[in-house]
């Protein structure tokens, strides 16, 4: 008996060592690296309050900062109203200066003045493995800085900009703070949280990527660093999913593309449950989860696909059609962008036949075009089938930054890929 | 001597009209006058008109308001007459004319009127009405998302004919207002035909919006149609309800017509000018049995939509001129 509880004593004290243990790695993390650790602040020069707050660390002796683009965005747009700051861990403050941008994976690279060699975060050089331990760090809603401790959990399966699942609480405020492993090497960056302990990351090659094109050769301007980042991303994508093999899938008495790719996600949904409808409706939708922030009044780099088939129960094909109208009456995009950043919509319709010569369609093609990046555009298509008396098929995409030459390729592909069964 | 003697309204409409062979004729509100006036500000024994042989003469018989040739200051004393002379009398007005007065030129009867009067046969009256009501129910079942059933519809139908029938309703009180006749059922007939006109219109404006494609600009020379109509309504509507000149009726019909389309017109663009993020495009599709021009294939669409871009890249590039010039 004395025996057993000896057993239990160690049992308990050695789990008590080992939760000292976490809380003072924790610890130890934080007290070597908070010295690189700054709070990110975008400062409106009228009213000299801070605006957004957000994260940041320091990853060269000289003073190069790493954030996410969103968190200076508001700056990176009107450079004018604003002035970036930051806030180190003794409360000093000083002005920042916006060197380079991935806004794509959400990544900035600011610098502070210094005249020492200061102590910055090194960037590993391996990839973590799934379970291992990382402690992400940051400054959630303005409390000041904290250490998270959570788990790696691979790539996100279905993205197409990587980004890592990691497995504990980010919080805004922590936005482009560093995730480290136990080495205290940077792994990832802080971007987005999905809630729920699910947070996600950029993985550090891409900032690894954006501060070896720095060392090489700073951007010279900020807009066209943007822009080429754009058009260079979406025509990647464009390019990949016109290359894909396009699946013909049925969708009732109708044929319909689907691209098979992870990244392009697909949801359906029908009607069959309400029995006093007086048509038959089946939807499937396939979009890209992810899109780019460019302001918190401008998104872009989604795409969209959906088709709707319907079908007439016990109705005059007069109000079917009436019925029918009322569905292609209002689409949208769907991405947010406002007056500053786009132009109004211009749109061209006709009735169209595809060569294979299965299906007459009403289509209509809306694209309006991006002013700050002229070589890209949102584009909307929506046709609808007009050769059935009792069955109808709408089919629609939106692709938002785009670039004439593959929106129209895409267009193309997608007008003759659907038909009738 | 003959003589007419005419009762008229402040606006100078006709009253009554007296044609008298006299030549001494007493005017007044007691009953041995030639002339009775029963307004209570003219006295017993108030105005003598008596021809010398050569010239009518008027002379106010002292009455205490007085007799003035129409805005005369002084009470008129063997005052001559000449043919068309208002005078007024207490608050009544009256007009002297001489037989030989020169009248006004024949107007011909419009081949309006012949179109007026089938219209307003009652037989063609009820079927533009019903058809009316019936194309209303119509659209009102077409548009409902659920089962609709007969008694349903029939009274948004009812409803709506009552309230198109306000126009001709009012066209016919206001004419009635203006001494002239009401003639409600020949307004209610051509207004009835005018809108099923306008229904038709509108289906033929659908067919070439559903046929056409965008580079087409038929559609938007379409929307004159229904303004033409319109147009056509009022004018019709003021020949029948009032009498007035050919071009005066017109610019009547015009100014009516721009209030109507115009402020619609003024409405939408001042709108236009609002940013607006989704796009404005033709969506009207009709039932297979309504195309009529064979399709186009996608190589030509693909070149149509092209278009659409370099379009754009003119609008954005004008504006980023406007706004350097602005900040300059």
């Amino acid at each position: 008996m004395k025996g057993f509880i000896t057993l239990a004593l160690v049992i308990v004290s050695s789990l008590f060592s080992y939760i000292s243990f976490a809380v003072e790695q924790a610890e130890e993390i934080f007290k070597q690296l908070a010295p690189s650790l700054y709070q990110i602040r975008l400062i409106d020069k009228a009213s000299g309050e801070k605006s957004s707050i957000g994260s940041g660390f320091q990853i060269s002796s000289n003073g190069i900062i790493a954030t996410n683009y969103h968190v200076i965005s508001g700056f990176a747009n009107h450079p004018t109203k604003y002035r970036i700051e930051y806030l180190d861990h003794q409360g000093n403050k000083d002005e920042l200066t916006l060197q380079s941008v991935d806004v794509i994976n959400d990544l900035a690279l600011v610098k502070r003045s210094t005249k020492v060699n200061m102590p910055f975060f090194k960037l590993t050089q391996q990839i973590p493995t799934k379970g291992q331990e990382l402690f992400s760090l940051g400054n959630p809603h303005d409390l000041g800085m904290i250490v998270v401790p959570g788990t790696y959990n691979g790539l996100k399966k279905e993205s197409f900009n990587d980004r890592i699942h990691f497995t504990g609480s980010v919080n805004s405020g922590m936005s482009g703070g560093p995730v480290v492993n136990i080495q205290n090497e940077v792994v990832g960056i802080n971007v987005a949280t999905s809630g729920n302990q699910i947070g996600f990351l950029v993985p550090h090659e891409k900032l690894v990527a954006l501060y070896q094109s720095f060392k090489r050769e700073p951007p010279g301007d900020i807009e066209q660093q943007m822009s080429e980042q754009l058009s260079q991303n979406q025509n990647k994508l464009i390019n990949k999913l016109l290359n894909s093999q396009w699946e013909s899938k049925q969708l009732e008495n109708a044929i319909i593309p689907t691209i098979d790719v992870p990244y392009i996600r697909c949801w359906g949904d029908s009607n069959a449950d309400k029995t006093d409808a007086l048509f038959f409706a089946a939807v499937a939708n396939c979009s890209l989860d992810e899109n780019t922030y460019l302001s918190s009044t401008f998104f872009t780099g989604s795409i969209e696909m959906e088709f709707r088939y319907m079908q007439a129960k016990e109705l005059s094909n007069n109000k079917f059609y009436r019925l029918y109208e009322q569905q292609i009456r209002r689409a949208g995009p769907n991405n947010k962008a406002g007056k500053e950043d786009v132009s109004e919509y211009k749109c061209h319709h006709d009735i169209v036949m595809p060569s294979n010569k299965e299906i007459n369609n009403k289509s209509i093609f809306c694209t309006r075009g991006y002013k700050k990046f002229p070589q890209l555009f949102d584009v909307l298509f929506l046709s609808a089938s007009i050769d059935k008396d009792k069955q109808a098929l709408i089919s629609h995409f939106t692709i938002s930054g785009i670039e004439q030459s593959p929106a129209l390729a895409f267009t193309r592909k997608f007008m003759e890929s659907v038909a009738w069964k | 001597m003959e003589i007419i003697i005419e009762e008229i309204s402040r606006d100078h409409k006709l009253i009554s009209r007296h044609r008298i062979n006299k030549d001494t004729i007493d005017i007044g509100r007691s009953y041995q006058n030639d002339i009775i006036l029963p307004d209570p500000h003219i006295c017993p024994d108030h105005l003598r008109l008596t021809f010398n042989g050569e010239h009518w003469l008027i002379e106010d018989q002292g009455s205490i308001n007085g007799s003035y040739l129409e805005d005369g200051k002084t009470s008129v004393k063997h005052h001559i007459i000449n043919s068309g002379d208002i005078f007024s009398v207490g608050k009544s007005l009256i007009r002297i004319v001489y037989t030989d007065h020169p009248i006004e030129e024949t107007i011909r009867l419009s081949t309006f009127e012949s179109l007026i009067n089938i219209m307003r046969h009652p037989l063609v009256l009820t079927f533009s009405i019903v058809l009316f009501a019936f194309v209303s129910g119509y659209i009102f079942y077409l548009n409902k998302l659920t089962e609709t059933t007969f008694s349903q519809f029939l009274a948004p139908a009812i409803g709506m004919t009552l309230i198109f029938a306000i126009w001709p309703a009012m066209v016919a009180l206001a004419s009635h207002f203006n001494k002239h006749e009401a003639r409600i059922m020949a307004q209610l007939g051509i207004s009835f035909v005018f809108f099923n006109l306008l229904w038709i219109s509108d289906i033929i404006d659908n067919i070439i919006n559903f046929n056409f494609s965008s580079n087409w600009p038929i559609s938007d020379l379409y929307t004159l149609v229904p303004i033409g109509l319109a147009f056509c309504l009022f004018w019709l509507n003021s020949y029948i309800g009032f009498h007035m000149g050919a071009r005066r009726r017109i610019i009547v019909a015009a100014g009516i017509t721009v209030l109507f389309f115009g402020g619609s017109y003024l409405v939408q663009t001042t709108n236009k000018h609002e940013f607006s993020a989704w796009p404005n495009y033709n969506a009207t599709i009709m039932t297979p049995s309504f195309m009529f021009l064979p399709s186009s294939d996608v190589d030509e669409f693909i070149f149509n939509s092209e278009k659409l871009f370099t379009k754009i890249k003119k609008v954005i590039a004008k504006e980023k001129k406007k706004e350097q010039e602005k900040s300059e």
